[in-house]
Formats: C-alpha cells, sequence, structure tokens
C-alpha cells in the first residue's frame, strides 16, 4: 500500500488546499495519472499518482492539510 | 557517437554535411537521459512519491549534453546544486546519484551530501557545492594540478548567471587569466538569478564581454542549440587542452521551472516563458536529427524509453536501499575519530617527537616556518605554497619563503593576487586532485574574506563526499599583535574561535620556533585541511634551536612548558610567553605555577589540561583572543564540568577585551592580556582562598 502525501512543493510551502479530485474513490489508477489539483501560495497544480492500484480517498475537496498529510492511499 | 553525414543528394546533404562535425546522436542521448532525471524527480516529489530538495534545471539540458563529448572522465567538473544535469552528462551512476538524493547508506556519498554536495571523483565529478560562485575558485585548484602535474586534463566550473554577481567568481576569473589555467568558466545563463531577472542585479549588458576585463578568450553561444553549443564547447575545451585557456563560455537559456522545488512558479514575465518553451532544445535537436536524416523519431523515441527505464530502475532500486544509519553521524569529519574534542579521549595517542636528532640550527620562528616548508617541498615535489608575496623577494611578508621560489621554482612557490577567496579556493581543489598546497593568509583578519572557502568546502567535503574525497591543505595565518603594537583593529586579532566552531578543522598555534617547525611538518602531511596560526609577535623575537631535518611534533600533544604545584595556566601562542614571565615572578613570592601549552587546538590534549588541574587545583586558561565566548570558555566549562569535586576554585578565564584593538599603544597594551596583568590575576586567585 502507498500514501498519498501532500508533497513540498517549493521553498515557501507548509500547506495545501484539495480544490478538485480527478480520480475517484474507488477507482483503479495509472502511476503518473493525475489524482487531484491543489491550491497553494495562490497557485493550483496538478498532482499525479506515485503509483498504480486501487485509490482510497483519505481527504475531501475544500480540505487544507499541512506537508506531509495523509491525502489517500494506493493499494496495488 | 560521431554521425557520419549521409550524402543522399538530396537538399539536405548540404545541410547534413555541414553539422557532420557534430555528434548529434551523443547529444541527444545526455538530453534524454537528463531530461528522463528531471521528469522522474519532479513527478516523484509532485506525487509524494518520494520528498527531497531539488532546484530544476529544465530547459538547460542541452549545455552539458554539449559539453560531454568534448570531455573525458579524466576531466574536472565543479557544479553548483542545480547541477544535477552537469552529473549525469559527465556520467554519474544513475543508481548511485538517486541513493544519494534519498539519503540511502549506499547513495554516491553515502546520504551525506544530498545532490547539492554531490561527489563523483571516479567520473570527475570533483565538488557541488550549494554557496553560489564558490566552485570557480577551486576549479582554478584542480587546473592547477592538471596543469603541474603536465596534464592535458581540462577542468570545468558550471554556474548560473545568479554567480556572476559573487565575488569569488571574479577572484577566480582573475586567477586563471593571471595563471593561464586550463579552466572552462561555464556560465549558464538562465536569465534569472533564483528569483531575480536580470537586469534587476546587473547593468552588465552582456557577461561574456567581462572576459575582456580579465584578458581571457570569451565565447557567447546559444545555450539551446546544440551544434552552436558543442562547437562552442568544443573551441572552449581545446583551447584549454593546448595551453590556451581559460575560456569564459557565456551559454544563454531560460530555466523553464522555479527557483527551488516543482510548482509552476517560474517569475519570469509570460511572453518570455512562452518563447523560451518554445525554443526549448530536446525538440529542437530531435527536429534537427530528423530532418538530417540522422535517426528517425522512432529511433528517438527508443532512446527516450531507454532513458526512462533506466531511470525508473535506477529509483525502484535506490528505494530498495537502507537509509543512512545513525553510526555515520561521527563517520567521515576527519581521518581519524580521535580528532573530535571528547574530554573523555585518551588522546595523546601518539606522543613522540619524530625527527629531532641530528644537527640543529638557531632559527626564529620564520625561519623555522621556512624550514619545515623547505623540508617538506624537497621530500614531495606536489608540496606547493600559494599566498601573497611568497616568492622571492620578498620571500613572504614575514620572510617564511626566504629563498624558497628560488630553489623550488615560481610553479612551486606561486605568488598570489590580493585574493585570499582565490588563493584558498585553488588550495582546496588542488588538494582535492591530491596535491599538498600550504596556502599563507597574510593576517588572520583576512579569514573574513574567505571564510567561505574554508568553513564550507574545506572543512566539509570529507563529510559531504561521504569520504570520497578530503582535503589535505594547510592553511597558514599570522595574528595577534606585532611587537611593536600599532597594527590596529584590522591586523591584530586572534580569531581561533571562529575556526574551532567549524567541524572538519584542525586548528594549530605554536609558541615557539622549534615547535613551529615540528607541527607545521605534521600539519603538512595531515590528511585533513588544518589552519595553522602563528604569533606576529614571535615570528622574528622566538629563537631556538631547531632540527634541520624532518622534524615532525605530533598534532593533539599538548606541552608543560614549566611544572608547577599551586597554579595550571592553559595558554598557547604568544601567551604561553606572557604567563611564563608572570610565573618566574610568582616563583620569588613562593607560588609555584604549571605552564601547559596547548599548541594544538584542535585535536585537543585535554588529558595533559586534566593531569595537570587534577596536581594544582586551581585553574588560569588565558589567551589573546576575546574572552567574551573565546576558546577559553570551553576549556574551563570542561574543565570544571570534570573536575568540580577537585578544584579548589573556580576556573578563572583570562583573554582579550571586548573591543576592537586600538591603534594607540596605550590603548593595544591594556586590551590583550601581558605578563604584568597576568601575575595579577594568578596573585589573585592564590589569595583569593581555597574552599
Amino acid at each position: 500500500m502507498v500514501t498519498v502525501t501532500v508533497p513540498l512543493l517549493s521553498m515557501g510551502m507548509s500547506e495545501g488546499k484539495i480544490v478538485e479530485w480527478f480520480a475517484e474513490n474507488g477507482s483503479v489508477v495509472a502511476e503518473g495519472q493525475p489524482l487531484y489539483a491543489m491550491e497553494f501560495e495562490k497557485s493550483v497544480m496538478d498532482i499525479e499518482s506515485p503509483a498504480a492500484g486501487t485509490l482510497t480517498h483519505k481527504a475531501e475537496v475544500g480540505t487544507t492539510l499541512p506537508v506531509g498529510a495523509e491525502v489517500a492511499e494506493i493499494t496495488p | 557517437m560521431n554521425q557520419p553525414a549521409r550524402n543522399t543528394g538530396n537538399a539536405r546533404s548540404a545541410a547534413a554535411s555541414s553539422i557532420a562535425d557534430v555528434p548529434l546522436m551523443e547529444i541527444y542521448r545526455h538530453q534524454s537521459r537528463i531530461s528522463a532525471v528531471d521528469i522522474a524527480i519532479r513527478q516523484g516529489i509532485s506525487g509524494g512519491k518520494f520528498q527531497f530538495n531539488y532546484w530544476p534545471m529544465t530547459g538547460q539540458e542541452n549545455i552539458p549534453a554539449a559539453l560531454a563529448p568534448n570531455l573525458t572522465k579524466n576531466d574536472y567538473l565543479v557544479t553548483t546544486y542545480r547541477g544535477v544535469h552537469d552529473h549525469i552528462a559527465k556520467g554519474v551512476p544513475l543508481r548511485g546519484l538517486f541513493a544519494e538524493a534519498l539519503g540511502r547508506a549506499v547513495g554516491l556519498n553515502k546520504g551525506k551530501g544530498g545532490t547539492a554536495h554531490l561527489t563523483d571523483p571516479g567520473t570527475g565529478s570533483m565538488l557541488t557545492t550549494a554557496i553560489v560562485g564558490s566552485g570557480a575558485p577551486i576549479a582554478n585548484g584542480l587546473a592547477l594540478a592538471a596543469k603541474f602535474r603536465g596534464t592535458d586534463r581540462v577542468s570545468v566550473v558550471s554556474f548560473g548567471d545568479g554567480a556572476t554577481s559573487i565575488g569569488a567568481v571574479h577572484e577566480a576569473l582573475n586567477l586563471a587569466g593571471a595563471w593561464k589555467l586550463p579552466v572552462v568558466f561555464l556560465l549558464q545563463n538562465n536569465g534569472i538569478g533564483e528569483y531575480t531577472l536580470v537586469p534587476g542585479y546587473t547593468a552588465t549588458r552582456q557577461f561574456v564581454d567581462r572576459a575582456v576585463g580579465y584578458g581571457i578568450k570569451g565565447i557567447r553561444v546559444d545555450g539551446n542549440d546544440p551544434v552552436a553549443m558543442y562547437r562552442a564547447a568544443k573551441d572552449a575545451v581545446d583551447t584549454c587542452r593546448s595551453g590556451n585557456g581559460p575560456v569564459f563560455l557565456e551559454a544563454v537559456t531560460t530555466r523553464l521551472g522555479a527557483h527551488y522545488g516543482v510548482a509552476p512558479t517560474n517569475h519570469l514575465p509570460k511572453e518570455q516563458l512562452d518563447a523560451a518553451k518554445a525554443a526549448e532544445p530536446i525538440s529542437r535537436t530531435r527536429r534537427l536529427i530528423i530532418e538530417n536524416a540522422i535517426a528517425t523519431a522512432e529511433q528517438l523515441d527508443a532512446i527516450d524509453a531507454e532513458s526512462k527505464a533506466d531511470v525508473q530502475e535506477a529509483i525502484t532500486w535506490a528505494l530498495a536501499q537502507e537509509p543512512t544509519e545513525v553510526n555515520e553521524t561521527f563517520k567521515d569529519v576527519y581521518t581519524d575519530s580521535t580528532t573530535f574534542p571528547d574530554p573523555a579521549s585518551k588522546r595523546p595517542a601518539v606522543a613522540s617527537e619524530t625527527g629531532a636528532e641530528g644537527p640543529t640550527a638557531v632559527m626564529s620562528m620564520a625561519e623555522a616556518i621556512c624550514s619545515a616548508q623547505d623540508v617538506a617541498m624537497a621530500a614531495n615535489r606536489e608540496v606547493i605554497v600559494l599566498g601573497e608575496d611568497v616568492g622571492d623577494p620578498p620571500g613572504g611578508v614575514y620572510l617564511t619563503q626566504k629563498g624558497l621560489q628560488a630553489k623550488y621554482g615560481a610553479d612551486r612557490i606561486l605568488p598570489t593576487p590580493i585574493a585570499e577567496t582565490a588563493i584558498i579556493g585553488a588550495g582546496i581543489g588542488a588538494a582535492l586532485a591530491g596535491m599538498r598546497p600550504i596556502c599563507e593568509i597574510m593576517f588572520s583578519d583576512f579569514l573574513g574574506v574567505c571564510i567561505d572557502q574554508i568553513a564550507n568546502h574545506a572543512a566539509k567535503q570529507r563529510y559531504m563526499s561521504g569520504g570520497k574525497s578530503h582535503v589535505p591543505m594547510t592553511i597558514r595565518v599570522m595574528g595577534g599583535p606585532n611587537p611593536f603594537g600599532g597594527n590596529g583593529a584590522q591586523h591584530s586579532q586572534s580569531l581561533e574561535s571562529w575556526l574551532l566552531h567549524i567541524p572538519g578543522l584542525k586548528v594549530i598555534y605554536p609558541s615557539t620556533a622549534r615547535e613551529a617547525k615540528g607541527l607545521l611538518a605534521s600539519c603538512i602531511l595531515d590528511d585533513d585541511p588544518t589552519v595553522f596560526l602563528e604569533s606576529c609577535k614571535l615570528m622574528h623575537t622566538n629563537k631556538g634551536q631547531v632540527p634541520l631535518g624532518d622534524f615532525r611534533i605530533p598534532l593533539g600533544v599538548a606541552d608543560v612548558k614549566r611544572k608547577g604545584k599551586d597554579l595550571s595556566v592553559i595558554t598557547y601562542g604568544w601567551q604561553v610567553h606572557e604567563a611564563l614571565a608572570a610565573a618566574e615572578t610568582l616563583a620569588a613570592e613562593g607560588i609555584d605555577v604549571e605552564v601547559v601549552d596547548l599548541r594544538s587546538l584542535l585535536p585537543l590534549d585535554y588529558q595533559t589540561v586534566f593531569e595537570s588541574v587534577r596536581k594544582t587545583r586551581r585553574a588560569l586558561v588565558l589567551h589573546a583572543a576575546t574572552r567574551f565566548c573565546g576558546f577559553g570558555a570551553e576549556i574551563a566549562s570542561t574543565i570544571a564540568e570534570v573536575m568540580h569535586g577537585e578544584l579548589k576554585g573556580p576556573v578563572r578565564r583570562m583573554g582579550g577585551e571586548f573591543t576592537p584593538i586600538a591603534f594607540a599603544k596605550a590603548l593595544e597594551a591594556v586590551q590583550m592580556p601581558r605578563a604584568a596583568a597576568v601575575t595579577d590575576a594568578m596573585r589573585q586567585i592564590m589569595t583569593r582562598g581555597d574552599r
């Protein structure tokens, strides 16, 4: 199982907000597939899946999470 | 790989033959590999697969790719934290690189350096600095070694346009020009210094114009054009290889990513960024290859697939490796783990002098220092001296090289520009190449000019490289007041505490001519960077019998200069003589003082200190350096911690007053401890009553 966490994308970043899930809860995702969009430092970035498997959301749209917090799990 | 021109008789053949000299397929392979690494890192970080510090070089792939066919692994590369592309093109193995980036024990540098401090001597990647511009002086030293040894090796230092503002780069360009060193100063001008754009930080219209000012060859090229970049790099490398260097090579490009991290924040104006994306080098190279029928799109795709697979394999492998363990913490700081300032350590491990037998002569400290260098230079051709005015005449401002240039030649006694960063950087580079440089800093007060080279590079390279390389250099520094006073606030200081705060350095401070010779000889032979502090006050006034031959005193062994039973004075350098004079005065009063001369501040001989204080049960720590936050505080508190119950009273410290040193002699005389004041302090300790 792979834990998807809020990445550290820039030096000034401390938290990010999930603005959209591209991959539905319970769907099968491929590595590199866009999973969700995250807003930080007034910009939005698509975050790609670090692994392939079944996706379980661990955070909802609109949630702001600190860097390193769990966003999802991927079960191969 | 060189592709032959295809003579197909069509319109393309003219174009193809006009670029027949350019190994486009080899360049493309490098680009492809660099790009695969860049993409994999950005994806891995943004997806949360792994996290490490990354400064993207996206858009700059062609520069090292087109340089690479002109270099071999014997050529030296010094690069910067954004230089992952430089390393890949130089041939640094992907597995080791990713394991390093991920902090794994099997990383190229045991996970102690990371990509910002990568070192891989096997492929010629000699040093990576995270201090903007600091690689340039070091590249000079590598080139100096290459030239000195008569090889045709070239030293390439890669840096960004942001680094063109900093002094280290200017000092390095000037020295390389003066000494005609085989260095390619590769400026990857990506148009933005971290977050600040040209012309926000410079009025220079074209960076290459600066070459004129240094009297060296300058080349400016479109760094995104594989043909032009290859030819410019070839010109630069060939110029250096044939002994006509250095060359300042400005490769113009655009950084398409952020300064740091993988967020889409670039700070370039949108139009500029869009134009730069359109001029991106990899698709340009692809087009050129396909248009000239050198390879098909499918063949290029196959190369990309192979690059991607290699990178994925390396990442998967690296992620499966064990992280660097905590037991690595204290390894690779010094050659020898007993160098640590540990009160429990049983130093000295080796106490005996060697070479003391045989003929001696009366020498001043300056003559003894000259003699130590003379003996070392006679024994090893790769011992060289760099410093201001070290040539004959005058043979050093304190005559510490008198006659050596005449004896050993101008390629071994190297008078430098007045540029301490260039001096120390050249020493570091030569030491990385395996030479034994001795660098002279005329006055300790000038350490501030070059402390980055000493503290961030000489001291840390062994650790940052996980023991893959080290810096066996000696830095001689004259300091403290001169015998007549009046050197003022910027030529009289005692700054050993600055140096003692930096893990990786050894710091030596002799008090007599004889010991200066023996200790300096050991410094020159030591595998760690040593700073050898000399008291201006003693250079010509302290004289004694000094062995003429290969005389050595091991580092880290204190010397009891006067035995006594009532009070221990722990001191070093010229203050030893103040303590001895005070002790003689007190002897007449029936007080028996023991004077411990540390000689070596790091490694530090705690055991001799403890033995002395255990006997006398009273201690005074004495130095000329400012008492506040001085080395004496460290010694005093350690004595107190270790021997609290055995002391008759608190450990007393004496040091310089917390003022700049005055020009007026009357003031200077009371700013640092002198024999009369030391005598008073000793008397107070003896009369305040024991507990």
